[in-house]
């Protein structure tokens, strides 16, 4: 391989890394590509995990290219393999393993992984996580027939789920608090009409504060249900799955000290660059300048996510374009009282 | 005792083989201790850690108290409330070998799990009749009573406040710090016949001792005031002259902590601002948890990953509910109708250079303005030092800070000063190792000359203290009070401190980089079993080797072509210390040594 050929590294394989990828290859055919992934499985539709409680337990139906797209477009594909740090200035990372690889171009698209507030951590043992394939399954396994799900939080992704359990027959209970709806900004004004819409659809809601907070997560007695919560009141609440969903948290830690500025997400400039001009951002793990509002932000949901890893990729490969989100955030609902996300819509 | 000349390396390891023990003064051997001891090297008191791990690995926990002793008279409170710059420098911490050791909890271990009827041994000098003030009753105040009154002389410490401690009682909450624990190590501190005056103040009243009295008085006067007056904020536009205390509502951290601790009964709304982004505001922050807050706000100028506090700190606030908020600048206060703080308005900042210490510079952006909501905001950007107490004019620094000469006296002839006086806002472990510091300076003008001086001691091992299965062994975590229990009581401590069997992991972590692990190239048969069986490239076939400034070898030039191969060595940098090379020498030609910093008597 001749010496001029550029490296491009993508650490992640969710949409946004993979869409980068694709448009990488397409505008700049002769490059060298990795893609770098924690994840066991090569890409999947992770807004499509609640189809397992459907009885679709086969994870090669939740794949979505085939299995010689990587071959075919020549990106390396590196999978169970955890990044540990990276060096903006040398353009280099480093693997678990010690292995060392030079870039030319990063582009982190790591995402985020669900955020546990840190009151809640000592729970963590207790509670069925729902960000990759095998914590949905386990949940599954968890979840009896007509069993029933306690949803602590009650982001977006979820209410989607809870939409799809309650459809499977289970029963859903949801604790909310100001975590609910997250990451649409609902006032205080308008989250009645929303609670509301919850409860028509067949979602009990506890509001959290209510009760006095949510005090503790224990094992239930023998015989009874597997988990019980108790709140700050005195009372309780029994049930068989108990999982948080408090929004998501990046995914950076192999970024911290390597030299790039990170608030809570890695920092860009409407161009998706971050403060080294070979490292680009794209997706939850990055948050972006946004003029308008004279702050960084957050952009969520599978379209805005697979726009950034195409826009980064474009930039990366001598685009100088801006962030223009393409995706409403706005939550709705419909005439007959339904709730409508627009991060629900990735069919 | 007198000067032993140093030995060479290979001298050393026969001499570690022969099972003598000798001490050096030689820079090569001290600077060889500064470099491969990293986490005492960083502790501004010179603790001797690996040492007192060791001791807690076999039990020997007053033992262990007692090392720390020797380099701080407060080991209780700094194994709760020290800032831990051992452990940003711990080797164990360093890329590829993990997470630091729990430097700061095994302190406190020493000093929670001694015997309760522990011997506490010192040496004493004998009198020598100087007599020395000492204004402030804060940890540098503390320590260098301690010292100096060890070196024999007479120490009268002056305290405006009630009850000893400065800052450790004032401004730290019980929850971090209980204040049984701090009473037992000032009294231990100062039970050699130490007077401490408390509710004295040093001042120009009519009611006040005034320095130049303590100067007529004594034959030496340390001022140890601390930084005791809160930074003013900056802000714009009408609030850039505005005194902002004067609204209600809004407070100096500082002063907020040091009036609780004093007694006042404070109060804060349900919904708090806290403007800074040091242990001060991480403490206001906690204490309005405690206090009834149900909205606590930590607002700070640059990010989490830069500021100045322990990762720990900053869970065990959020786990009590605190939010820390990052990229924003004050720039002035909202006020409701009837004149109390209605909320704060921020700018949006982005992150610019780096300042020293690892932190940011924080850049407001024009026309990003926008406010946070809030009906109580504490300020606690920092602290800074005063001398409106003094009738004596003190030399400045351009940190409007006490300036010292080499002797560790200011301007003024006889008159020294110590810790945050000194340096500004700090840490506890700053103001110790200041204090103990400026004490030798004082006893040596005092007495015409040193009385102490640094040496290593050089003591053979026979084997090696480590085995490779603790280099597996997480670190482990510091068990908490029950969150609910906790933010009902300001003296519920909230870190619960490790067992003894905690405790033995952890300390089985450290690496005890103070042994020196040497080849003997006169016995080694270049079998290169050692090399196989090394973890790390730590074993090194090398051509030469550059000399540093102060004769210290640096970098080792290695080379794999066997006609340049002048030596193999072990570089200590890199050395775990796991003892895998000594166990598989078949010529058992290497050997360990232990390297201790220490100080030894200098006779007239």
């Amino acid at each position: 391989m001749s010496s001029n050929v550029r490296h491009h590294i993508v650490i992640g394989s969710g949409v946004a890394g993979n869409q980068a990828a694709e448009t990488l290859r397409e505008r700049d055919p002769d490059s060298r590509i990795t893609m770098i992934t924690i994840s066991r499985l090569p890409f999947f539709n992770r807004y499509d995990l609640p189809r397992v409680f459907r009885g679709e337990r086969d994870w090669r139906r939740f794949i979505i290219y085939p299995a010689d797209y990587y071959r075919r477009n020549r990106i390396a594909l590196r999978r169970a393999t955890r990044v540990v740090g990276v060096d903006s200035t040398a353009q280099t990372l480093t693997l678990e393993h010690k292995e060392t690889i030079h870039f030319d171009s990063l582009l982190v698209a790591s995402g985020a992984g669900a955020y546990l507030p840190e009151d809640m951590s000592e729970f963590r043992p207790l509670l069925h996580g729902f960000g990759a394939f095998r914590d949905a399954i386990e949940v599954a396994d968890a979840l009896p027939k007509k069993g029933h799900a306690i949803l602590l939080g009650g982001d977006t992704i979820g209410l989607d789920l809870a939409r799809t359990l309650l459809d499977t027959g289970h029963r859903v209970t949801l604790v909310a608090g100001p975590y609910t709806f997250w990451p649409h900004e609902v006032t205080p004004e308008e989250r009645p009409k929303y609670v509301a819409a919850l409860q028509k659809m067949g979602i009990v809601v506890v509001e959290a504060q209510e009760r006095g907070g949510i005090a503790g997560v224990e094992k239930g007695a023998k015989g009874l249900a597997a988990r019980r919560i108790t709140f700050g009141n005195g009372s309780d609440l029994s049930g068989d799955v108990v999982m948080p969903f408090f929004g998501v948290a990046p995914s950076l830690d192999f970024m911290l000290g390597s030299g790039v500025d990170i608030e809570r997400g890695l920092l860009v400039s409407p161009n998706l660059r971050t403060t080294n001009e070979n490292i680009y951002a794209a997706g939850d793990v990055c948050q972006i300048w946004t003029d308008s509002e004279h702050r960084y932000c957050f952009y969520h949901g599978w379209k805005n996510v697979r726009a950034m890893g195409e826009l980064a990729a474009r930039n990366i490969t001598g685009a100088n374009e801006p962030w223009v989100p393409p995706q409403d955030e706005t939550l709705r609902l419909s005439k007959d009282g339904k709730i409508q996300s627009p991060f629900w819509e990735y069919q | 005792m007198g000067n032993m000349p140093f030995r060479p390396d290979a001298a050393a390891a026969s001499a570690a083989a022969e099972g003598s023990v000798f001490v050096s003064d030689d820079p090569r051997a001290i600077g060889w201790v500064k470099q491969n001891v990293p986490c005492q090297n960083a502790c501004p008191a010179g603790t001797n850690v690996p040492s007192y791990i060791r001791s807690i690995v076999e039990s020997h926990y007053g033992e262990s108290y007692e090392v720390n002793r020797e380099a701080n008279v407060l080991p209780g409170v700094l194994g709760r409330v020290c800032s831990r710059a051992c452990e940003d420098a711990c080797r164990h911490g360093w890329p590829g070998n993990g997470d630091p050791v729990a430097i700061c909890h095994l302190k406190r271990v020493a000093a929670d799990l001694k015997d309760a009827g522990h011997r506490i041994t010192e040496s004493l000098y004998a009198p020598t009749g100087k007599r020395i003030a000492i204004v402030g009753a804060g940890p540098a105040g503390v320590a260098a009573a301690h010292d100096l009154s060890l070196f024999g002389h007479d120490v009268v410490i002056y305290e405006r406040e009630e009850k000893p401690g400065g800052m450790l009682r004032y401004g730290i909450p019980e929850f971090r710090l209980p204040r049984n624990i701090l009473d037992t190590e000032l009294h231990n501190a100062l039970r050699l016949g130490v007077q401490l005056r408390t509710g004295v103040a040093v001042g120009n009243e009519p009611d006040q001792v005034r320095v130049s009295q303590l100067l007529a008085d004594y034959d030496a006067v340390l001022l140890a005031t601390g930084c005791t007056a809160a930074t003013p904020i900056p802000l714009k536009d009408e609030w850039e002259k505005r005194e902002p205390t004067e609204v209600p509502g809004i407070e100096y951290g500082l002063d907020f902590l040091v009036a609780m601790h004093r007694g006042v009964k404070k109060s804060v709304g349900k919904r708090v601002a806290v403007i800074g982004a040091g242990f001060t505001a991480l403490d206001c922050a906690r204490v309005a948890v405690r206090l009834g807050g149900e909205e606590v706000t930590i607002h700070i100028r640059t990010a989490e990953e830069y500021i100045p506090v322990t990762q720990e700190e900053i869970f065990e606030a959020k786990r009590e509910g605190v939010r820390i908020k990052g990229l924003r600048s004050p720039m002035k206060f909202v006020l409701d109708a009837e004149g109390k703080v209605a909320g704060v308005e921020f700018a949006q900042n982005r992150l610019g250079g780096w300042r020293e210490g690892g932190r940011r510079i924080a850049i407001p952006i024009e026309g990003s303005e926008f406010i946070e909501p809030c009906d109580t905001v504490i300020i606690a950007i920092g602290q800074q030092t005063t001398h409106d107490f003094s009738d004596t004019t003190l030399q400045l620094d351009r940190w409007k800070n006490a300036r010292l000469g080499d002797n560790g006296m200011t301007s003024q002839p006889g008159v020294f000063a110590a810790g945050d006086y000194v340096s500004g806002a700090s840490t506890v472990v700053q103001s110790v190792g200041h204090g103990r510091k400026i004490a030798r300076r004082i006893d040596a003008w005092l007495m015409g000359r040193e009385r102490h001086r640094q040496v290593v001691s050089i003591e053979p091992v026979a084997k090696p203290l480590r085995e490779r299965a603790d280099d597996f062994i997480p670190r482990q975590h510091m068990p908490t009070a029950a969150l609910g229990k906790r933010v009902k009581s300001m003296a519920c401590e909230v870190e619960a401190g490790l067992d003894r069997k905690l405790a033995a992991e952890e300390a089985k972590r450290c690496y005890l980089c103070n042994l020196r692990y040497q080849i003997d190239v006169d016995r080694c048969i270049y079998c290169r079993a050692c090399i196989e069986v090394a973890p790390r490239s730590c074993i090194k076939l090398v051509g030469g080797v550059e000399i540093g400034a102060d004769g210290t070898y640096g970098k080792l030039i290695e080379t794999k072509e066997w006609n340049k191969i002048g030596a193999i060595w072990i570089d200590n940098n890199q050395c775990i210390r796991c003892g895998a090379c000594y166990n598989v020498c078949p010529v058992k030609c290497i050997s360990i040594s232990r390297c201790e910093l220490t100080e030894v008597e200098v006779t007239a």
